[in-house]
């Protein structure tokens, strides 16, 4: 690193500064591919102006909207209306938790390398990837609404099965960082092979497992949101509605439950989160759960 | 920490301690969780008969995604939706990266100014990432009309919601040595950002933004299906016309671009941290 002038008494002495050629060449490298796609991409920058003109026009529509009297006739109905969607939503995103745990928890133990083969292993993952570069609104328009039909049950299936991408490999990766020492206490006491997992595995992982459970939760509320765009249940059926006939106050008091209830859930969800890791002890010791798969 | 659920098996040993019972808490939250599982359940009218009654429906369908017609990739429409989305991608994760650090930095305790500028950024951020990525679409294709640039800027809302989150809990975790150093050499609040904390966390930060790029080839994917530009354009045409067919060789195609790019994007994280 470079460090700032100071005046200069023994410069000489000093140790050259590390080349830095590499994140010269990384940096001219990614600058030139962002100027490409710059170029490239058929943007019309020049509308970003209407950002300034137009935005601030449409916010004031949505905040009139939501300090218009809440318990007026046609705005509470929009209100509740909007709450009963969420709630809708938040729904998806539980049963869709819930069967994406169900059908991750036993793919973890294939996907980990020392509970299952080595080529089980190695397929077990490219599936889980394979899942997991689809996304949640392509799988509800592709293959659970021609099956469930429309509504929030196709929308819960998407949630599930695109759930089970990243609890599968994160839950792995769970397996693969235990302690062996109950393993082998189990196994020198004859145990078999599942009554080791079941009993050396499983209790150390499950809280780290849950924890992901949870997590996961927290992003399917917000896919679940916009799931109804296409047809899957939730609040997002009425936002494709609502910005198509430009009912700004409406739209605002969408958002406005969007962002209050998404983010009263994380909470709730983070602190039992929290919990469960750090156990009902340490409430702020171990905040380094490990957050950073976020989103 | 609490008890894993199950019981241990009932062997009658009559010279083991009995075992406690479970703790109240473990019983309030399994309550809690069977409650809210059947209220959800019955909102969403849960089954799985359509499963097994519309099988043919299902089976129909399904197989017409086991014969993708590949001649559609190569439709000038469809690669350029594929192109657009990369380049959505690609610009709005610099641009919202960027502007994440600069944001990171006010939402930790350690590099904000004041306590407010740190609370009411926290509180920004939190609303950013409350709204998912497709209703920033909807918001900015009405802003600045339909097309990539709507995609771009919904795309940098989300970025910064989640890499200033990241970036600001490991600026929490920092070494304070180096501030103190740095400080008491006389840095103004700039130095002490750029010299103390930023190389501390560069490595962290740098991996948030390889992160993020994988989620954005995923989000720009759809995001045109609001009519934010990308190859979410062309799936909605497909699927509003039913060609499954097409629709699947697309699909396919998506997937494995996703996957390249995140394996790529997987390898580099892995030498960053």
């Amino acid at each position: 690193m470079t460090s700032p002038q100071r005046p200069g008494t023994g410069t000489r002495t000093r140790p050259r500064p590390p080349s830095r050629t590499r994140s010269t060449v990384w940096l001219v490298v990614s600058a030139a591919i962002v100027l490409f796609a710059i170029w490239q991409v058929d943007a019309r920058w020049e509308r970003f102006g209407n950002i300034v003109t137009e935005a601030p026009r449409f916010i004031a529509l949505m905040g009139q909207g939501v300090i218009e009297n809440p318990f007026t006739m046609p705005w509470s109905e929009y209100w509740s209306k909007s709450l009963a969607l969420m709630i809708e939503s938040l729904q998806m995103a539980w049963i869709g938790t819930l069967i994406g745990a169900v059908l991750s928890f036993p793919v973890s133990f294939l996907a980990a390398s020392n509970t299952a083969p080595r080529v089980v292993v190695i397929v077990t993952r490219q599936v889980l990837n394979i899942i997991r570069a689809v996304p949640e609104i392509v799988l509800a328009l592709v293959f659970m609404i021609p099956v469930f039909g429309l509504g929030p049950l196709a929308g819960a299936m998407a949630l599930g099965v695109g759930s089970v991408g990243t609890l599968g490999k994160l839950s792995s990766e769970a397996i693969e960082g235990i302690d062996r020492g109950p393993l082998e206490a189990l196994d020198a006491a004859g145990a078999s092979r599942l009554q080791q997992l079941r009993w050396a595995v499983v209790p150390q992982v499950l809280p780290e497992i849950v924890a992901f459970w949870l997590y996961r939760f927290e992003i399917n509320i917000r896919a679940g949101a916009i799931l109804g765009i296409v047809g899957a249940g939730g609040i997002g059926s009425i936002l494709d509605q609502l910005f198509s006939g430009r009912e700004w106050g409406r739209i605002g008091i969408t958002l406005v439950v969007i962002i209050v209830v998404t983010v009263i859930v994380d909470q709730i969800s983070a602190r039992v989160r929290q919990r469960i890791i750090a156990g009902p002890g340490a409430p702020k010791a171990a905040r380094m759960v490990r957050e950073q798969v976020a989103v | 920490m609490s008890s894993p659920a199950a019981a241990p098996p009932t062997r009658p040993q009559a010279d083991r301690p009995s075992k406690p019972p479970p703790p109240i808490g473990v019983l309030v939250a399994i309550v809690v969780f069977a409650g809210i599982t059947v209220y959800s359940a019955v909102g969403i009218e849960f089954t799985l008969r359509p499963l097994w009654e519309d099988v043919n429906r299902g089976r129909e369908i399904v197989a017409r995604y086991f014969d993708p017609n590949w001649a559609i990739l190569t439709r000038p429409a469809v690669r350029e939706g594929f192109l657009e989305t990369l380049y959505i991608a690609i610009i709005a994760t610099l641009v919202g990266c960027i502007l994440a650090l600069a944001c990171a930095m006010l939402a930790s305790k350690v590099s904000a100014p004041n306590t407010a500028v740190y609370r009411f950024v926290k509180l920004a951020l939190s609303v950013l990432r409350s709204l998912p990525d497709l209703a920033w679409g909807l918001l900015f294709v009405a802003f600045v009309v339909d097309g990539p640039l709507a995609g771009v800027l919904a795309l940098i809302m989300f970025n910064i919601g989640i890499v200033a989150k990241l970036t600001s809990e490991s600026i929490d975790a920092v070494d304070r040595g180096p501030i103190e150093a740095v400080e008491a050499a006389g840095a103004s609040r700039f130095q002490r950002g750029r010299f103390a904390v930023l190389p501390q966390v560069a490595p962290n930060y740098l991996s948030y933004c390889f992160y993020v790029f994988e989620i954005n080839i995923r989000a720009s994917a759809v995001l045109g299906i609001v009519g934010a530009g990308g190859l979410g354009v062309v799936i909605n045409i497909l699927v509003s016309r039913l060609q499954h067919e097409d629709l699947a060789a697309v699909v396919y195609a998506l997937v494995i671009v996703v996957f390249i790019l995140d394996q790529a994007s997987r390898a580099v994280r892995r030498r960053l941290t």
